[in-house]
């Protein structure tokens, strides 16, 4: 198979495995960048920044997860197929929450005074809201 | 293709092609093959996995996006300072894991067997950690849906610590913990059968069935066990770091 050409495993095509050997300062590096990352989840989680702190949350969780998957799970060295289906993996996953989230932050509620659907996050009416009848 | 099939001292069929070593399985040309497919497999399941995991980060987005006040509140319920130590033991077991993997692409065995082993400790150590912070809830009235606040004694929803109430947390708060129980139980039981297949490679190795050519399992349960931690560093900030 070409896969094994493409990534550098060499070009004897002898049939054995001959994967990526990563050395041992890169993995103690990436685990020590891991900690560090960890510390300062932490140390930002003090400090308000209002909604921006979610933000940053999943910013660095996104930054510790990219590091474990490419060299502690060797994506960065793997065939390339199985990087793309981890990859498809996580789009669809942001689909299922913007389409899931789309539904359930426009769904108007019913302000009992007004008798009228109203936006939760605005106080507004509405698209498409009616006068309730009773 | 020759159809006459002659069996080499090892017993092993001989089909035209250089002895087929012992790990080999039949339907496979070659190790390289057999590998591929193996980590193909693999990469699938752990793609599964993390859709099975969206149905809760999903939910969970939803009721945080609904309730952001409660979420923020029943966080600081949380402590995170066995949260930020689980983090840790986690993220260190997944080095022991990767060195586990290292070891045996190079055909440590004993070393693959003590890297295994501290992998194995870790998971015990998270585990240990956990019980006591659901111990401290379940004393605390933080449970999930119907048995939040164990309100029974204080009809006001306020919690009961001990012989105390303290005020109630807004509402939404049971959704929280139903959320914060569900995701780390999930969590948790993937830690359990972590342990279970870190066993059973270990005990394969301590065998003598991997080496240099093959130490695919390993490998995948190496995978396995960083799908884990994956989980984990996202789980960490979303529950215990809410500002």
């Amino acid at each position: 198979m070409s896969t094994h050409d493409d990534h550098g495993h060499g070009e004897a095509d002898d049939g054995k495995v001959h994967s990526h050997i990563s050395s041992l300062p890169q993995y103690v590096g990436i685990f020590l960048a891991l900690i560090a990352f960890t510390l300062l989840t932490v140390a930002v989680s003090n400090i308000h920044l209002g909604k921006m702190n979610l933000v940053v949350a999943i910013v660095i969780a996104s930054m510790k997860a990219s590091l474990v998957i490419l060299f502690f799970m060797h994506i960065r060295y793997d065939n390339k197929f199985n990087a793309m289906i981890i990859v498809v993996s996580l789009l669809f996953i942001g689909v299922f929450f913007a389409y899931t989230t789309n539904d359930t932050e426009h769904r108007g509620e019913v302000d009992l005074d007004q008798t009228v659907r109203i936006l939760p996050s605005t106080g507004q009416p509405a698209p498409g809201g009616q006068p309730i009848d009773e | 293709m020759t159809t006459e099939t002659t069996l080499d001292e090892h017993g092993h069929g001989e089909d035209g092609h250089a002895d087929q070593p012992s790990f080999l399985a039949h339907q496979f040309d070659t190790p390289v093959q057999q590998f591929d497919a193996a980590k193909l497999g693999m990469w699938a399941f752990l793609g599964q996995e993390l859709l099975f995991f969206s149905g809760l980060f999903v939910a969970y987005g939803v009721f945080r996006l609904w309730r952001p006040e409660a979420f923020a509140a029943s966080s600081h319920e949380l402590n995170k300072t066995m949260g930020m130590l689980n983090t840790i033991v986690l993220l260190f077991s997944s080095l022991t894991a990767a060195l586990a993997v290292r070891a045996a692409q190079k055909g440590q065995k004993s070393q693959t067997s003590l890297l295994l082993v501290m992998t194995i400790v870790c998971a015990f150590i998270f585990l240990g950690v956990k019980w006591f912070e659901y111990e401290h809830k379940f004393h605390s009235g933080l449970l999930p849906g119907k048995w939040f606040g164990l309100a029974r004694e204080f009809p006001s929803g306020d919690l009961m610590r001990g012989e105390e109430a303290l005020p109630a947390l807004p509402t939404g708060a049971s959704v929280f913990f139903s959320l914060y129980f569900v995701m780390t139980g999930v969590h948790a039981l993937h830690i359990i059968v972590g342990i279970g297949v870190l066993t059973w490679i270990l005990l394969r190795n301590m065998k003598g069935e991997f080496s240099k050519e093959f130490f695919t399992p390993v490998d995948n349960v190496a995978l396995y066990w960083h799908l884990v931690d994956l989980v984990w560093i996202y789980l960490f900030p979303l529950l215990y770091l809410i500002d």
